[in-house]
């Protein structure tokens, strides 16, 4: 039975060296690579009757044990190319049939590769979270907002059944106001960011029953950055952090990231 | 120690991994791309499988079962939450 080529990322030829000893997808094999021309392809090979279309799908859709597994390996192998290259990270399970299939898509590619690499070299990407704290903030909206302010002076003259409903609209307006001064004060430090960085992406944020925090994600965003300007990022971060953590926010980083974020091209 | 250092060493979490190598990576043409429905949903199912692996393990400790009703109840959950990220410009 043949073999199948499992593709991790791919790589400028000019940089490659002898590759690191790391494990295949099948947890046995080793990584090796194809070149074609300036792009050379980190990939493993599988055993073609293991690991079929058919196979494959069924462990994807029923078996999320092993999805954890070959995700985690998946990414873990990325991460550890893009310290030593200049990387493409290419999408989970992207398998081919033969060496000359793969070849002639990275020939086809190639000169769209290229210009990726050009953009990726010498910068890395990193992710910040911005968290808050809903109730304190809340607590400042209603103390500090004029509108609200007057809204509570007039509702307090209210006969009690009144108050009642008025009270359950202003609520309304706190929860209004509480969204908008989160995006606002979450853009503000996205915005300052971007001036440091080479590009700044904004990515839907994950709930609180997906992250398992207690605070709520308010911002979720990448950013492609100059390795030398890296720390000075990071600072940045860090002194938000610090200034805003008073009054209920939290600012985390991670990186750096295979350019997840910043390598797509128009095939 | 540089800020850098310190965060290269932080634990990552599983969602982001998902979101990015099956959501974020780069497709191109392939012989065989096993393509996967929304990440919200994976996720979901690594949730439960660690939940209903735990509630199990606790409902024996306890010497009583769980119910299919619980575990629809605790899907239904998670389904909610998972439903409200909505902001989105990527």
């Amino acid at each position: 039975m043949g073999e199948l080529l499992y593709l991790y990322a791919c790589v400028p030829s000019k940089e490659m060296t002898t590759l690191p000893d790391l494990t295949g997808f099948d947890g046995e094999g080793k990584l090796h690579t194809i070149q074609a021309g300036a792009i050379t392809a980190v990939i493993c090979s599988l055993n073609a009757e293991d690991y079929n279309e058919d196979v494959l799908k069924d462990k994807v859709e029923n078996d999320m044990q092993w999805l954890q597994e070959k995700a985690f390996h998946h990414h873990e192998t990325v991460l550890a190319l893009s310290k030593l290259y200049t990387v493409i990270p290419l999408k989970f399970s992207t398998i081919y049939k033969s060496e000359d299939s793969l070849k002639q898509t990275l020939t086809e590619n190639g000169s769209k590769m290229n210009d990726i690499f050009d953009l990726l070299t010498g910068n890395e990407e990193w992710n910040l979270k911005i968290y808050c704290d809903d109730q304190m903030l809340k607590e400042q909206i209603s103390k500090s907002n004029p509108v609200i302010e007057q809204k509570r002076q007039e509702i307090s003259q209210l006969s009690k059944g009144k108050q009642f409903f008025e009270l359950k609209k202003l609520d309304k307006l706190v929860e209004t106001e509480l969204e908008e001064e989160k995006n606002r004060v979450s853009e503000r430090v996205h915005e300052a960011l971007k001036k440091l960085v080479l590009k700044g992406n904004v990515k839907r944020t994950w709930s609180s029953e997906v992250t398992g925090a207690d605070k709520k994600m308010t911002w979720n965003s990448v950013y492609l950055i100059s390795k030398e300007d890296v720390e000075r990022f990071l600072e940045e971060v860090q002194s938000y952090d610090q200034e805003m953590k008073e009054t209920g926010w939290q600012l985390e980083a991670s990186g750096p990231w295979p350019a997840y974020h910043f390598s797509s091209f128009q095939t | 120690m540089s800020l850098r250092d310190d965060l290269e060493n932080k634990e990552i979490a599983l969602i982001d991994i998902l979101d990015v190598i099956l959501d974020k990576g780069v497709a191109i043409k392939a012989d065989l791309i096993i393509s996967i429905a929304g990440i919200d949903l994976v996720y979901l199912d690594l949730r439960l499988l660690v939940a209903s692996v735990e509630s199990l393990v606790q409902a024996q400790a306890e010497g009583k079962t769980v119910t299919s009703a619980q575990f629809d109840m605790q899907k239904e959950a998670l389904i909610d939450a998972t439903g409200q990220s909505e902001k989105r410009n990527d």
